[in-house]
């Protein structure tokens, strides 16, 4: 009994440090950036949904959002859009990163995210992130640095004149601990 | 003490043999066979579709092909966990898992159906690399985890038909749109030497000319336009509202326009004066080139 009792506290103690936690993302903004010599557009999405799961002190976040909910003001340039970025047969665009669990408490934080998209699969090393935690929420504002070219996309053009390989994306997101 | 040197050999050989063809040989007894028969969502068989199995464990993938009667059949197969894809091109594709069994043979049927969805699995080796990336554990959350619906995340590759013939016919439109402001251009600017007190026929025939062509580059334009594949669900909104608007006017102006243009030119020639209704022809004209104008730059530039 002396000898089963620390093993037993041992084996208790590790499965509470195991145990699973979630985030959960609460609000975001996502904004691609399209630059033409003749225009300056951008898309808006509100649409995305997250979550992040906890184990061992290390996190797997997963953000997608459909890509036909990006609205940039002008419905002919949206589906413009949906047609150069496949989005029909590729509906959704997925982000996924890995954090420290400890990274929540940081002003900033830097990570290597994953994002699928028009068919493909980019990834993009040491991201900075701008984290700001209020009460119960965490915000999460940062640029991902996209571009055309990394995801296979043929630069759609406007009288003959293509746009700009950078479609950078502006990530804004609240997520809150589950 | 040759012969009994001879004897060892013999039992040594004996054994070596044994050791060397009892494994493949029990393997083969133990191994399982998959068949079936591929159809398509009619339930029809469908001949010549690609059927590949793969075992989960290895990653050995075996290849064939559905026979006539739609039947494929793969033996030697170790006993576990296969995925078993087939297609067919143009009828659509099928996803399975199977367990199987030592020595059993297992039927597997498929059916193909179009618009699986599209993977969403992370190609795992890039990450492999990078000191913070997702990580394939299976704490990871997954797309269903994130409550989107089927419809949200299937692949449309109909649909995707659809928008890649609507940008074709459109970039079409648009290209012929800048190509008919050359000769519209042109037609403004001959007709200030075609009509009036002028009495020469060559700058009227030149305008008429001119005319004509921008009616019909124009009529081009307008038809990859109207064709174009419109896409269910869509709300019209931002300039190409503006563009659409347009169209009500230089549409009707370029009909009205040669119309109104060829009375004058009849007119000209038997050497009156332009009159009567002929004589909106200039002011339709320039409407209609302003309104086409309009159109051409609403969607060009952003006010």
């Amino acid at each position: 009994m002396k000898k089963t009792l620390p093993l037993f506290l041992l084996l208790a103690l590790s499965s509470v440090h195991a145990a699973d936690h979630q985030w959960l993302l609460k609000q975001s903004t996502l904004t691609y950036h399209v630059s033409h010599p003749l225009h300056q557009s951008e898309g808006v999405s509100h649409a995305a949904r997250g979550k992040g799961i906890c184990h061992d002190g290390q996190c797997d976040f997963l953000i997608a959002v459909p890509v036909k909910t990006f609205d940039s003001g002008d419905s002919n340039r949206d589906l413009h859009m949906i047609q150069v970025t496949r989005g029909a047969e590729f509906p959704m665009v997925t982000v996924r990163t890995r954090l420290p669990e400890s990274a929540a408490g940081s002003a900033t934080v830097k990570a290597d995210i994953e994002v699928q998209f028009a068919g493909q699969t980019a990834h993009y090393q040491q991201v900075a992130f701008e984290l700001v935690t209020q009460g119960n929420e965490t915000k999460i504002s940062g640029i991902i640095p996209t571009t055309l070219a990394d995801f296979k996309i043929d630069p759609p053009s406007l009288l003959t004149i293509p746009v700009k390989n950078e479609i950078p994306v502006r990530v804004e997101m609240t997520w809150s601990p589950q | 003490m040759r012969e009994e040197a001879g004897k060892v050999l013999f039992g040594v050989s004996l054994i070596a043999f044994l050791v060397l063809t009892w494994h493949p040989l029990h393997a083969q007894d133990a191994n399982a066979g998959l068949s079936g028969t591929v159809t398509d969502s009619s339930g029809k068989a469908v001949p010549n579709a690609k059927v590949s199995v793969k075992n989960l464990s290895t990653g050995q993938s075996t290849e064939t092909q559905t026979d006539s009667a739609g039947v494929y059949t793969v033996s030697n197969l170790a006993p576990g966990d296969y995925e078993v894809s087939a297609s067919a091109e143009g009828i659509g594709t099928s996803v399975s898992k199977v367990t199987l069994a030592a020595g059993a043979q297992q039927p597997l049927s498929v059916t193909l159906t179009l618009d699986q969805p599209a993977p969403v699995t992370p190609s795992a080796a890039p990450s492999d690399n990078l000191p913070n990336a997702p990580s394939p554990a299976k704490t990871e959350p997954s797309l269903e985890d994130l409550g989107f619906s089927k419809a949200e995340t299937q692949s449309n590759t109909a649909q995707q038909a659809l928008l890649d013939k609507r940008t074709r016919m459109l970039k079409i439109h648009q290209r012929m749109g800048l190509i008919t402001t050359i000769p519209m251009i042109a037609s403004v600017i001959t007709s200030l030497n075609a009509g009036g007190k002028s009495e020469g026929t060559a700058s009227r025939d030149l305008h008429v000319a001119l005319g004509s062509l921008t009616g019909d580059l124009y009529g081009i334009t307008a038809w990859y336009a109207i064709r174009a594949p419109r896409i269910a669900g869509t709300e019209t909104r931002g300039p190409i509202r503006f563009h659409k608007a347009m169209a009500w006017i230089h549409g009707p102006g370029m009909i009205l326009t040669p119309i109104l243009g060829a009375m004058a030119f009849e007119q000209k020639n038997n050497g009156q004066r332009v009159h009567g209704i002929a004589q909106a022809h200039g002011p339709v004209a320039i409407v209609t080139a302003g309104a086409f104008g309009a159109s051409l730059l609403s969607v060009s530039l952003k006010f």
